[in-house]
């Protein structure tokens, strides 16, 4: 089996649970794999997924980092309630990620299957436990949103990154969000420019209004930076009246 | 009347600027500057041609019978069904097929449309074609034995007859290209001179521009911003001439058997891609590949051997030091003892050294190693080094005594005056061409004819007893023995 990214044969070790398993999907080799940081769930930060330990511990408040502090103070959060991220982000995944989103190559999407799905089950059990110990009245399982991105975007990229992300999870994909107005990318932007407050690039779709309508919705998107995307993804999300609205990245920048 | 008006198409003008544009080269639709409807009114014209990017293959019945298609990517020419991926694309809301073979020149999927242009041939207007004097510059003088090659080179050429060179490393092939390559521009004919490696390509052009002064020439690697696409002369990696199509009259390959050219069948492809049909092509090599050499020894192949380097000294021959189990050595932090003395001895002597390993970690810790043992001016280099260019420019002024590397300089790069090692010269990476090539960096220049060139091994392989052969049957057949 080849390594997705870098292309080596390299073979799995082998394991009991590889051995018993069912031909694996084709992922990363294990060097590659060495080279991406996880994200521990016991040490991110409780509202937006990022690794504490990166930090210094003065701008943490219980597991809280200070951004998020701040998000909460500024009340534009609204039904937006918490992010989940895979990896840290780091110079490897910023290859990786240039290949699969700017090169277009979304098989890459294969490799990180296995750790999406595995961050999609924990919140699912996270969110189970919650209603066993009566902490929230609804069970409800998530609908799953991907980001959208603008017509214009999709022509020149050629496949939406978020959708395909969200096509790992083996869940409906409902594409709730329609992105109205074109902007500048994101990417392109400082954290300034990120942060300032605007109007919602983002639409919901009258047809599926019916559906998140008092349900939980998880966004999909590839990247949390400053978070201000899902926050506006959520503003219109709200109009749909959700139950609340939290969403899963694969890297936390 | 006023039907006629309307389908007059575009001003002639713009029909020059598609054909600037488009002329000997293939681009996906979407890089172009053009819009559709241009492109589509000179399709209508029968002026530019346009081509799926990815096209099913169907090689044999059976494929035909179990209906599981097959893909072949008309840019790279790539059939490895591997590297072949779906995506739900955008652009024509169904599934395509996209290679991820070439995925970095721009990717390729199954509604993309490659363009070039079949229209008329654009008039040749070169100062230097109605030039009287030589074009080439160069003052150096060719031995008898280059200047024979060259004459046979020109006249093969000429013919339209491809050509092999067979001569050994530092026996100055680059200069013997000279002759032909004038007499091809005089012609009126565009010319590329391809080369496996950035390396190369960055030490050649500065050496042509100089050689050919008046005549426009562009250099395209990895990272090099050259827009000047009509130039006749062309100095290029293989990788770039993928962008080329039906453009080049003739075409010298220099170093062919190194490593990407004969691994990977794209750059062939691009290389046949980017000629004109029937276009000759000359390969120059220290160590053929055994399909040309078969070729050259069973005369279907029109050649030249030279086994004497221009300043007529022969090639130093390798020797062998067996150092034990240097990997383990290297990993517990030690340096092998032998390798030390030598390179001792030689900073004694003020020389240079290369010292060649075979992996990137190896180069890292050697490196390491050295530093720490008190060697002054210690560098290493490897493929994903981002100063490398500038580590390898400091090695050949002097600022630094010895540079462990990788492979990646095992050919074209000239350094008077350097020695050479190879660290685990066992190792399955360095095959008997690799080893001939390393050798061949000692010894290139007339006022340092010969120097050390040591295998440290653990054990002798048949690779390293061959490479030995062959520099000794060189040597004889260059009359010193």
């Amino acid at each position: 089996m080849h390594c997705l990214f870098c292309g080596a044969d390299q073979p799995e070790m082998l394991t009991f649970r590889s051995l018993l398993r069912a031909a694996d999907s084709p992922g990363f080799c294990r060097s590659c794999r060495d080279r991406l940081a996880l994200i521990g769930s016991q040490n991110s930060c409780q509202l937006c997924g990022r690794d504490l330990l990166l930090l210094d511990s003065g701008t943490v408040h219980g597991h809280i980092c200070n951004d998020c502090m701040q998000w909460k103070k500024s009340g534009r959060n609204g039904l937006y309630e918490r992010n989940h991220a895979v990896y840290q982000y780091n110079a490897f995944i910023k290859d990786v990620l240039n290949q699969f989103k700017f090169r277009g190559d979304s098989v890459l999407a294969c490799g990180f299957a296995n750790e999406m799905k595995r961050s999609f089950r924990r919140i699912r059990k996270e969110q189970r436990l919650k209603w066993q110990s009566g902490f929230i009245r609804s069970s409800g399982d998530y609908i799953v949103v991907p980001i959208p991105l603008s017509m214009k975007r999709l022509a020149e990229r050629g496949f939406n990154q978020a959708e395909v992300l969200a096509e790992t999870l083996g869940m409906p994909i409902i594409n709730a969000l329609i992105r109205v107005r074109h902007e500048p990318k994101q990417s392109k932007k400082n954290r300034r420019e990120r942060l300032i407050v605007r109007d919602t690039p983002f639409r919901l779709e009258n047809e599926y209004a019916s559906l998140i309508l008092g349900k939980n919705v998880l966004l999909i998107d590839d990247i949390y930076t400053t978070g201000a995307t899902m926050r506006l993804a959520a503003y219109a999300l709200s109009k749909g009246n959700p139950l609340k609205v939290d969403s899963l990245t694969l890297i936390h920048a | 009347m006023l039907l006629l008006s309307r389908s007059k198409g575009l001003p002639p003008n713009d029909y020059a600027n598609v054909q600037h544009i488009l002329h000997g080269r293939e681009f996906r639709a979407e890089e172009l500057p053009l819009s559709e409807k241009v492109i589509k009114d000179c399709v209508k014209k029968g002026y530019v041609a346009v081509r799926s990017g990815i096209v099913p293959l169907n090689e044999s019945v059976l494929d035909l019978l179990t209906d599981r298609k097959k893909w072949l990517c008309a840019r790279c020419g790539n059939r490895d069904q591997e590297t072949f991926a779906t995506c739900t694309c955008g652009r024509c809301r169904k599934n395509c097929i996209y290679c991820r073979h070439c995925l970095t020149m721009g990717i390729v999927r199954s509604c993309t449309k490659l363009v070039t242009w079949c229209g008329p041939e654009p008039a040749l207007h070169h100062r230097f074609i109605h030039q009287n004097g030589p074009l080439c510059v160069w003052d150096g003088t060719l031995s008898d034995e280059q200047s024979a090659a060259a004459k046979a080179l020109n006249q093969a050429l000429e013919c339209g007859k491809s050509f092999l060179v067979w001569a050994v490393t530092g026996s100055g092939k680059t200069e013997m290209i000279y002759p032909a390559i004038e007499r091809q521009l005089k012609n009126g004919r565009r010319v590329v001179l391809a080369t496996p490696r950035t390396d190369v390509v960055r030490e050649l052009l500065p050496r042509m521009r100089a050689a050919f002064p008046d005549v426009p020439i562009s250099g395209l690697y990895a990272g090099s911003e050259e827009s000047n696409a009509d130039a006749p002369l062309v100095v290029s990696t293989a990788h770039q001439l993928i962008r080329y199509s039906n453009c080049f009259d003739c075409i010298f390959i220099d170093e062919v058997d190194a490593f990407p050219y004969h691994f990977d069948r794209m750059l062939e492809f691009a290389i046949r891609k980017a000629a004109r049909p029937g276009a000759p092509i000359a390969y120059l090599s220290a160590t053929p590949p055994a399909d040309l050499k078969n070729d050259y020894l069973s005369g279907k192949l029109c050649g030249v051997m030279l086994a004497r380097r221009y300043h007529g000294h022969p090639l130093p021959e390798p020797q062998f030091r067996w150092i034990g189990n240097w990997l383990k050595l290297i990993r517990k932090g030690q340096l092998p003892s032998l390798l030390c003395e030598w390179l001792r001895a030689k900073m004694g002597q003020k020389r240079q050294m290369f010292v060649f390993v075979s992996s990137v970690t190896l180069s890292r810790d050697l490196t390491e190693l050295l530093q720490r043992a008190g060697f002054s001016g210690t560098a290493g280099v490897h493929a994903e080094d981002p100063h490398r260019h500038a580590k390898v420019s400091d090695f050949r002024k002097g600022k630094i005594n010895i540079l462990v590397t990788t492979t990646i300089l095992e050919r074209g790069v000239t350094v008077p005056g350097v020695e050479v090692c190879v660290v685990g010269a066992d190792d399955p990476v360095f095959d008997d061409r690799a080893l001939v090539q390393i050798s061949g960096r000692v010894g290139r220049s007339a006022e340092f004819p010969s120097g050390d060139i040591i295998f440290f091994h653990n054990g002798k392989t048949m690779a390293m007893v061959r490479a030995r052969k062959q520099i000794e049957q060189m040597n004889q057949n260059g009359g010193f023995r």
